[in-house]
């Protein structure tokens, strides 16, 4: 028994990191881009995660729903740009986040507000329903869902960034603005975009983060938020892959401590080991050098 | 017909007592008579809030459309402390020192009431909460803090025992929210007590299993849950919180029969895990077969279903119902003890007003009979109650007080 719990603990701590590494994603992708940490992504999820339920409980099939939830949170994080970052992108590095952490705020008190502060809850029907069992240890359809939409999400935003005129644009925003710009990028178009794959990234996250556990109330997002700031530290911010590696990491590590140590060593494990790396490799497991980091646009 | 059916029921809970009361009735007419509540209408327990100002609006309605109170106009201030200790507090000074009510109906978390009722007792004013069940919160408080719940201890020595002997449980696993103050303690002493006490053994007694409030990943935990095996599931926490561990059981195709206290009773509760067996105490449920249950539930289920901030399938809960009590409560204490509602005589009024909360013994709530003990918490009568079918269904009842004849109608 002992050995079938470890591995459904191990599967626990895989689907819960996949959930990690997106946002985590989101947050690096501003981060590594511009510079700043943008505070509303965990509010961004929150939302994507409502309008997801909203539509699949509407009886829209969960394909449309995912990406009606992904451009709602892109919407949303478009708008937050707008608002709260562009006009203080002089400002002192703290000013834009402040600003972020103020729309969370407001994200989460709008959601309350929609929504109710009762937990949402979702019956999964059908093909989502289905699990496998292998005598104690079991894994869902919805698990498999979330592990593969995770990767292919990640496979893309690398393909994107790496591959694209976009990816181009957008790593030469970073490096160096006013050189950007004379090279004919538009850097305020590149800020959009920027925050928009953010937003279509943390509202996946939020849809399947709705699928697999089936509730959601607008106070989810702060504390997987939190753990997505220390996947991308422990990853590091300025790597795709390095969320991937770091997600699943840091998902494992809190749910086996959770298992075998309590609740209460949860944090103090998670966050004391993004302490360490942030000590010991403060560009993180698969970041660059610190001088290869995105500049501030 | 409604209309008739409430203003029936408001008296009925608002104005029973008899003889000694005309005796003391002061004429009112032209006056305001202003009581205050705290309520949760933000925050993690919003919808306990909502509802609850609800239940409160409606019930200054009948009260003023019934003529008053001895003529007077009943106003109720409602401010909401998003379950914050310190918003609390300072709302409970904004209506003491600022508006001059008489007497203030909340806070609704024990976290609250905490830091609430020693400010209640240093004002010299009655604040009566309306949701808090941790245990001695109000004794701790006296002479000014009540409570219109019954303690969970009280409540667990009857239900656990009738649980394992309903359901054969002989081992048991408890999962609680340690942020939670109510939920933390039964979690920690009530339960692990009861289960020794009915020969029950507790299978993680050695390593407690946890949780934090607004976790919405517990799957180590319940996987951790699976594999002791237990015959029962205690389940201590928050509802709002519960159907997280309930969903998750139900993810990882847990059966077991869960138990829990009076935190655990909410419609939403019976949406999480239908096919599951769940059984919790409470002092209120809306489809209890009581005239004054029935006349409160069918006025308050619309108002709340067509508050926007409420979902459609609300119905009332026991937190509306015995924040409705209080203010009744309030609203009878007013009419029979000679309270001026005059500015000038405030600090009488309430001193009235409290000792009349800590004497009566012949209200009528909604569920039955409703007295303060010595402790400040309500003696009343309470129902272990099963979620089946969709909805709570009664199994047993029992009284909060062992003393003889203490819920008799």
């Amino acid at each position: 028994m002992g050995v079938s719990i470890f591995i459904q603990q191990v599967l626990n701590g895989l689907t819960l990191g996949a959930v990690y590494t997106l946002i985590a994603l989101a947050f690096s992708l501003v981060m590594g881009i511009l510079g700043i940490l943008n505070l509303a992504i965990s509010e961004i999820f929150m939302i994507g995660a409502f309008v997801g339920f909203s539509l699949i409980t509407a009886g829209v099939p969960v394909w449309i729903a995912l990406i009606g939830a992904m451009i709602a949170a892109a919407l949303v994080s478009i708008v937050i740009a707008r608002i709260g970052y562009e006009p203080l992108r002089n400002a002192n590095h703290i000013t834009p986040m402040l600003s972020t952490l103020g729309f969370s705020m407001i994200l989460q008190n709008l959601a309350t507000n929609t929504w109710g502060s009762d937990p949402m809850q979702l019956t999964l029907e059908g093909w989502l329903e289905t699990r496998f069992s292998f005598g104690l240890v079991s894994l869902s359809v919805v698990q498999i869902v979330v592990f593969v939409v995770t990767v292919g999400l990640c496979v893309l935003t690398a393909l994107l960034i790496q591959r694209t005129d976009i990816g181009r644009a957008l790593r030469a925003v970073a490096e160096n603005r006013e050189i950007s710009r004379i090279l004919g990028v538009r850097p305020r178009r590149m800020i959009l975009v920027a925050f928009a794959l953010s937003g279509l990234l943390a509202g996946a996250a939020g849809v399947l983060v709705g699928l697999h556990y089936s509730v959601i109330t607008p106070y989810i997002g702060v504390e997987i938020g939190l753990k997505a700031i220390a996947v991308m530290i422990v990853g590091g911010a300025t790597n795709i892959w390095g969320a991937l590696l770091a997600g699943p990491l840091i998902g494992i590590l809190e749910v086996l401590t959770v298992a075998y140590g309590g609740a209460a060593m949860r944090d103090f494990v998670v966050y004391g080991f993004m302490i360490v790396i942030l000590l010991v490799r403060p560009q993180g497991l698969l970041g660059g050098s610190s001088k290869t980091s995105g500049g501030r646009v | 017909m409604l209309k008739s059916m409430m203003t029936a029921a408001v008296l009925g809970v608002a104005t029973l007592t008899t003889m000694p009361a005309a005796a003391l009735a002061e004429d009112l007419t032209g006056k305001v008579v202003k009581f205050g509540a705290i309520v949760p209408a933000s925050g993690p327990f919003a919808e306990w809030g909502r509802a609850n100002t609800v239940a409160l609006k409606m019930l200054e309605k009948q009260v003023n459309d019934a003529g008053g109170i001895n003529g007077a106009k009943m106003e109720i201030t409602i401010y909401d402390d998003g379950a914050k200790p310190a918003q609390a507090v300072s709302m409970l000074r904004k209506l003491a020192d600022d508006d001059k009510v008489l007497a203030v109906a909340g806070p609704a978390t024990s976290s609250a009431a905490e830091v609430v009722f020693p400010v209640a007792n240093e004002l010299g004013i009655v604040s009566v909460s309306q949701n808090s069940s941790k245990p001695g919160v109000a004794a701790a408080n006296r002479p000014w803090a009540f409570r219109n719940t019954v303690d969970e201890a009280k409540l667990a020595t009857v239900v656990v025992p009738y649980f394992a002997k309903t359901f054969n449980v002989k081992t048991a696993a408890i999962i609680y929210d340690a942020k939670d103050a109510t939920a933390s303690s039964a979690g920690t002493k009530i339960f692990p007590k009861l289960l020794a006490d009915n020969g029950i053994e507790n299978l993680d007694a050695d390593t407690p299993i946890s949780f934090n409030t607004g976790d919405l990943d517990v799957s180590a935990q319940v996987t951790k849950l699976r594999s002791l095996q237990p015959d029962a599931v205690v389940l201590s926490a928050d509802y709002s919180q519960a159907i997280t561990v309930l969903r998750e059981m139900k993810r990882q195709g847990m059966k077991t029969p869960v138990v829990g206290s009076t935190q655990l009773m909410s419609s939403a509760i019976l949406a999480a895990y239908p096919e599951l067996p769940i059984v919790a105490p409470t002092t209120f449920f809306a489809g209890l077969d009581v005239p004054a249950v029935k006349a409160f539930a069918e006025a308050a289920t619309p108002l709340m279903r067509a508050e926007k901030n409420l979902p459609k399938t609300i119905e009332p809960s026991l937190f509306d119902a015995n924040i409705y009590e209080i203010v009744s409560l309030f609203v009878q204490a007013v009419k029979e003890t000679g309270v001026t509602a005059d500015p000038a005589n405030l600090a009488a009024d309430r001193e009235k007003i409290r000792d009349y909360m800590a004497s009566e013994s012949d209200f009528d709530g909604l569920g039955g009979k409703v007295r303060f003990a010595e402790d400040g918490d309500a003696i009343k009568s309470f129902f272990i109650v099963q979620a089946m079918d969709g909805k709570w269904t009664s199994l047993e009842t029992a009284c909060s007080s062992p003393e003889a004849g203490a819920c008799d109608q």
